[in-house]
């Protein structure tokens, strides 16, 4: 099939504002956008710039809108889109060139929920591991898919509005730390997520959620955070 | 094993987080007093002149003086403390929730902590100002 696919371009060193440039691929319905992306940087225009890794849904590198969603161009098919193809950067973070934005707010968020595992106390008596039953790991399982590619917190309209709000991904990699029964910073992250640019700054807008290419039940989580604000139920 | 519940002053239940509770449980209020409002309507006879604005002086303005508005055949009932309260309880509430809301729609737009200080201060004094003027009406008319 032919497949138009406009792509936003922006050379901070050039341009003064950004544009669309439009090519025609022949392709197939099983292609994934990353493919016609590759297409275009190595056989039409070479400067075409984007971020990409894996390949393969696991890096979280290839965030773009395509036609208007956040997806992943690595698992998004041409067979699912039709015909017209758009596929711009992810909204509310800097432009640096085409389809790469500056991810170092998006990752100062993350970094504030303290996202590794604390725990000070002496190992068990055996030192061996710190044990969890199975309903333990379940606990914060869905969490810990995330891949940071940022689907969820560009799509939201409280990060657009302010980069200062923490962010469904950042909130998601609170939600996996707190609610793991080995880990012991609960208090001190929920302290953090509940001030003035953190929960109660989500309202509930599920645009994260139907973003995820993960299928994280993101809004979720954070309702679960939100719930644990008042009873204080780590279970 | 220790025990996997936050203590209260652990939980990072502050300003924030009350007001973000606060406006869900000022909805269902809303909705109770509404209720409130509207079968007690019922109760006194509205049957017949059901419509959308009568229905809304019942619900949303239990006074005796949106009340006679709506061809309930007898307004003394309506001028009873029960009524005084359940009106002052709604303006209250809906007051509030409606400021609260405001805030947070503000907060969309203005995202320095000094601004958002600003609307904090300046929406509590509208919150004020517009219970007072309400109460007014609703205890001496
Ligand atoms: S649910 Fe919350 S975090 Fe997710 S997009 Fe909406 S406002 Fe943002
Ligand atoms: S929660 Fe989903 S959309 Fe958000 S960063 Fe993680 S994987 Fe991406
Ligand atoms: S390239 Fe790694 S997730 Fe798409």
């Amino acid at each position: 099939m032919n497949v138009t696919l406009k792509v936003f371009r922006y050379n901070p060193d050039v341009d003064k504002k950004w544009h669309y440039d439009t090519f025609n691929i022949e392709a197939q319905p099983t292609d994934r956008v990353l493919d016609l992306l590759e297409y275009v940087k190595g056989y039409l225009d070479g400067t075409l710039t984007f971020r990409r890794s894996c390949a393969h849904g696991v890096c979280g590198s290839d965030a773009m809108r395509i036609n208007g969603k956040n997806s992943l161009a690595c698992k998004t098919l041409v067979r699912d889109l039709g015909e017209k193809i758009t596929v711009d950067p992810i909204l509310g973070l800097p432009v640096k060139k085409d389809l790469i934005v500056d991810m170092e707010p998006f990752f100062d968020n993350y970094k504030k929920v303290l996202p590794w595992f604390i725990n000070d106390s002496p190992l068990p008596a055996d030192g061996k591991e710190r044990l969890q039953s199975p309903e333990q790991r379940e606990r914060f399982d869905d969490s810990t898919k995330c891949i940071l590619c940022a689907c969820c917190t560009t799509s939201c309209p409280s990060f657009w509005a302010s980069d200062d709000y923490l962010g469904p991904a950042a909130l998601v990699a609170a939600h996996r730390f707190i609610f793991d029964s080995r880990d012991e910073a609960a208090a001190e992250r929920i302290e953090i997520i509940a001030e003035t640019h953190g929960l109660a700054r989500c309202h509930t807008a599920f645009n994260c959620t139907m973003a995820c290419p993960r299928d994280i039940q993101v809004t979720k989580a954070i309702g679960e955070l939100k719930m644990l604000t008042i009873t204080g139920k780590l279970e | 094993m220790k025990s996997r519940n936050l203590p209260l002053n652990k939980r990072g239940f502050n300003f924030e987080m009350i007001m973000w509770i606060f406006t869900r449980l000022s909805a269902l209020a809303m909705y109770t007093l509404l209720l409130i409002g509207f079968i007690g309507a019922l109760l006194m006879g509205a049957r017949e002149q059901m419509n959308f604005a009568d229905v809304m002086r019942w619900a949303f303005m239990p006074n005796p003086s949106h009340v006679i508005n709506t061809n309930i055949p007898d307004i003394a009932p309506w001028t009873a403390l029960f009524w005084q309260l359940v009106a002052s309880a709604l303006l209250l509430v809906a007051t509030a929730h409606g400021v609260h809301g405001l805030v947070v729609i503000a907060d969309d737009y203005i995202v320095t902590s000094n601004g958002r200080k600003i609307v904090r201060l300046i929406s509590m004094l509208m919150m004020a100002s517009t219970s007072l003027i309400g109460l007014y009406i609703l205890w001496t008319f």
